[in-house]
């Protein structure tokens, strides 16, 4: 089974009061998206922005001395409905990297991101999880869960509710 | 080389160390005891596992202790609540940029 087709793993939906064609485009300009991607109080500065499927949004965001690279990597793109793309931390040279605040964020964390519009609002669904080595890794996990749960509690309800989703 | 607790606890063996030393800590040598992998890959498996924090190494006399720090367990759920704070933080701030710019638009007109 292929990412796509599996269920999403962790979904957020939101309802905008704005036309669907006006919140794709702040996903597919660069100079929309500088605006509202970063944590407050951060600067964005665009490294590269290439929307097209197989290409990469490079980006860092600065607030004193502190610089968060990240990373795009644009997988599919149905205008004005769907974007498939991967996001990642990343150093200055695009290579993919830990986060710098969270060390146990996965590495890589492949996002689908959909609009729907009604009467004249935009309800957006992003639904997402880790890919690549860390699919193995959760499927471990889930392994794990039922013998290690005597000793944590109810530490694993809301991973359990996550798990039983995917 | 990635060393995190996703992949401490990607590898079955170490999972099993890991359920062992849940019980009790242990002398490094009896760790991997009747297990069916050699001692070097058991020193191998808990070398990445005290590099993900997930177990410490003491020295008591001549001995070597293991011990199991599973708090940092928690950190894989942890990550959930957090990817989910971005993102809601993230729409805040898509929300706020969409109203200035409808209200720019409108006053243009």
């Amino acid at each position: 089974m292929t990412q796509e087709a599996k269920k999403p793993d962790l979904v957020i939906t939101r309802e905008f009061n704005a036309p669907k064609e006006l919140v794709y485009k702040m996903w597919t300009e660069a100079e929309h998206l500088a605006h509202w991607w970063g944590p407050k109080g951060f600067e964005m500065e665009i490294a590269k922005f290439d929307f097209r499927p197989g290409g990469v949004f490079h980006y860092v965001m600065r607030m004193n001395d502190v610089e968060m690279w990240g990373k795009f990597l644009y997988r599919e793109i149905t205008a004005p409905d769907r974007i498939v793309f991967i996001n990642c931390f990343s150093d200055k040279e695009g290579n993919i990297a830990r986060s710098p605040f969270m060390p146990v964020w996965p590495l890589e964390i492949l996002n689908t991101l959909t609009l729907e519009e009604e009467n004249g609002k935009t309800k957006l669904t992003l639904s997402g999880g880790p890919i690549n080595a860390t699919d193995e890794e959760l499927q471990a996990f889930k392994d794990m869960v039922p013998n290690m749960q005597q000793g944590f509690g109810g530490t694993f309800e809301q991973l359990d509710a996550y798990l039983a989703t995917m | 080389m990635r060393r995190d607790t996703f992949q401490a606890i990607a590898d079955p063996t170490r999972r099993d160390i890991l359920a062992r030393l849940s019980h009790q800590s242990l002398n490094m040598n009896s760790v991997g005891e009747d297990f069916d992998v050699s001692r070097a890959a058991i020193y191998k498996h808990l070398k990445i596992l005290t590099e993900c924090g997930l177990v410490t190494i003491e020295q008591r006399g001549r001995e070597r202790y293991c011990e199991a720090k599973l708090e940092k367990l928690n950190e894989v759920s942890d990550w959930i609540d957090q990817y989910r704070k971005v993102w809601n933080q993230r729409f805040d701030n898509l929300e706020d940029y969409l109203k200035e710019l409808q209200a720019k638009d409108k006053k243009n007109l």
